[in-house]
């Protein structure tokens, strides 16, 4: 007995062996996604937590009573704004935890407070004079060098994490993601844009 | 007597604080006082000649938007000279609490020292954050203005203490000595209403006006808005399709031009819906003598005294603004009989009055020689010298 010149075992034989491929390639897919999606809440906490570094550093330099009031005012309330801000955005996700992140509104705000305490911080800091004066201070020296450092992590962090979004968002978008639903209820993914390019007088 | 005045912001913008600095000090140089004013500019930059450069002005992101001002070293070096070869017998610094060379003249002044504060919209998240390292300064000031309620409440709110409430001042004569322009006269058939502010910014509130204009032309066909101010024009072109063509953009308009509209049109709409602290576009426009429809805001309330200068209407609502408009076309007697009360009732904003508040001030601060001792005059903080110059014990 055979059907279009297969015999009946080998036909099931092979609708098996499709199946069982089928599903390894949903299970892989599945569990890849899985893992992008893991790498990138982790890149976007250690980016948190380098921002809230950053934004402190600049909060401890205005608080330091090194730099003249003017300067001193700018950078404090840049910072307490970025640090709102991110508060802000944490508080949403302990409040509505399907959500994996903040919506686009609030990320928005996000981004524009981060960017403007970079602003703020070339602003105040583009004098190598007034760096230089400030490194020779055994307080300066310590809070200019944790400044640098955690401006530096901050574009590191941030990279890392919009590399790992661009590449969920890739496999997201194969069929098989898309038709198998791969992604579940988990929301959009955007990446974290801001401007942070550091003072250039502070590079260590 | 010297007088010293601190502007915060860059002359190169316009802005109410800017414009209420720049006609205090020429008030007070016409009285025979003698001025300085220290702001935020370059050598290059052509400025009054009353004006001291304290360095290049820098945009900043601050208390939500963009402000053009100066600090650093450099700035806190230019201020101390200032401060020490003007020997002023008063410091009047404006909107003390800015990131800028208001502040440096704060920290670096002893004597005298005056402050104005403009503002009612203070940020409080960035201001509890500054609020320890300002507080110590804050205790310098002698005496603290403010220029509304509105700013006065932001003042006691978030820095504690009080403050007297003397006005922005207007230039009342020039406006109410104006020359309409026939091209921007209504007549009864086709009547004209006016317009002043940012095109593009919807605090301004052209957008409610916009939404009243099938209303207001259903009543009177030809009826026509001039929009004066700067700002991109084509949303509420898009807004207004067929009726765009009863709408004309002046574009930014001069001083003489502002006021010759004021005098002008039949109408001055004032849709603001919020960001006002004091008002003093309807100062100006009841200075004029004109027939004023205004948003319920605070600060317009207090400048309309109620409504009994000109009618107010709901904020944003562009039914209850047609309303306004209608019912003052409808019965100009009254509406003449309300802009005749305005026109009185702004003296109290008219420079020589304000000044004379002003002045006031200064003499209740400086010490007067008959009590001995000596004048003390304003003198440079030894202790804030130096690039690092260390402000916090």
């Amino acid at each position: 007995m055979s059907v279009l010149g297969w015999d009946v075992p080998s036909l099931w034989f092979a609708v098996v062996l499709v199946l069982v491929a089928l599903s390894w390639y949903l299970a892989a897919s599945a569990s890849r996604l899985d893992r992008l999606h893991h790498r990138v809440d982790g890149a976007r906490g250690a980016l948190e937590n380098q921002l809230l570094r950053r934004a402190t550093a600049a909060g401890e330099l205005a608080a330091s009573g090194l730099l003249d009031p003017a300067t001193s005012l700018l950078l404090a309330g840049a910072a307490a704004e970025a640090v709102a801000a991110g508060e802000e955005a944490g508080d949403r996700r302990v409040v509505a935890p399907t959500l994996p992140w903040p919506g686009p509104e609030s990320e928005a705000e996000r981004e524009m407070a981060e960017s403007n305490l970079s602003r703020s911080l070339r602003a105040a800091l583009d004098d190598p004079a007034l760096v230089a004066a400030l490194r020779s201070d055994p307080l300066g020296a310590s809070l200019v060098s944790s400044l640098d450092a955690s401006c530096h992590r901050v574009e590191l962090a941030r990279r890392f994490h919009n590399d790992a979004v661009s590449q969920a968002r890739r496999v997201r978008g194969k069929w098989v993601a898309r038709w198998a639903r791969l992604a579940g209820r988990a929301g959009p993914l955007s990446t974290f844009e801001m401007d942070d390019a550091p003072p250039a007088a502070i590079r260590g | 007597m010297r007088v010293g005045i601190v502007c915060p912001y860059s002359f190169d913008v316009p802005g109410g604080v800017q414009f209420h600095v720049r006609d205090l000090a020429e008030h007070l140089i016409s009285e025979g006082h003698e001025v300085s004013v220290l702001a935020p500019a370059d050598d290059e930059t052509p400025v009054p000649a009353y004006v001291a450069a304290a360095g290049r002005a820098v945009p900043v992101p601050y208390n939500g938007s963009v402000a053009r001002v100066t600090f650093g070293p450099v700035s806190a070096t230019r201020t101390r000279r200032w401060l020490a070869d003007g020997s002023f017998d008063v410091l009047h610094i404006h909107e003390p609490i800015t990131p800028s060379v208001a502040i440096l003249a704060l920290w670096a002044a002893t004597g005298p020292i005056v402050a104005t504060f403009h503002t009612a919209n203070l940020r409080s998240r960035a201001m509890q954050a500054a609020y320890p390292l300002v507080r110590p300064l804050l205790e310098k000031l002698s005496a603290r203005i403010a220029v509304s309620e509105d700013a006065r409440r932001t003042v006691v709110e978030h820095l504690g203490g009080d403050a007297v409430v003397i006005p922005n001042g207007v230039y009342v004569d020039r406006f109410a000595a104006a020359a309409p322009r026939p091209e921007w006269q209504g007549t009864a058939e086709a009547p004209t209403v006016g317009f002043l502010g940012r095109i593009d910014e919807p605090r301004k509130g052209l957008q409610v006006l916009c939404r009243a204009l099938p209303r207001l032309r259903a009543a009177h066909p030809g009826l026509r808005v001039l929009v004066a101010g700067r700002g991109e024009r084509d949303d509420a072109v898009e807004a207004l399709g067929e009726h765009a063509g009863s709408v004309q953009f002046l574009g930014s308009v001069s001083d003489d031009d502002k006021a010759a509209l004021l005098r002008s049109v039949d109408v001055y709409v004032a849709p603001q819906t919020a960001g006002e602290s004091f008002g003093i576009v309807l100062v100006e426009a009841l200075s004029a003598g004109a027939r004023v429809v205004a948003s319920d805001l605070g600060a317009f309330r207090r400048v309309l005294d109620g409504g009994r200068l000109g009618v107010l209407f709901p904020t944003g609502s562009a039914d209850a603004l047609a309303d306004a408009v209608l019912g003052v076309l409808a019965d100009p007697e009254r509406a003449d009989a309300m802009a005749a009360a305005g026109q009185a009732g702004v003296r109290r904003y008219d420079w020589p009055t304000v000044a004379a508040d002003v002045m006031a001030v200064y003499e209740t601060v400086v010490p007067s020689s008959r009590f001995g001792r000596g004048r003390t005059r304003v003198a440079e903080d030894p202790r804030t010298r130096g690039l690092l110059g260390r402000w916090r014990a």
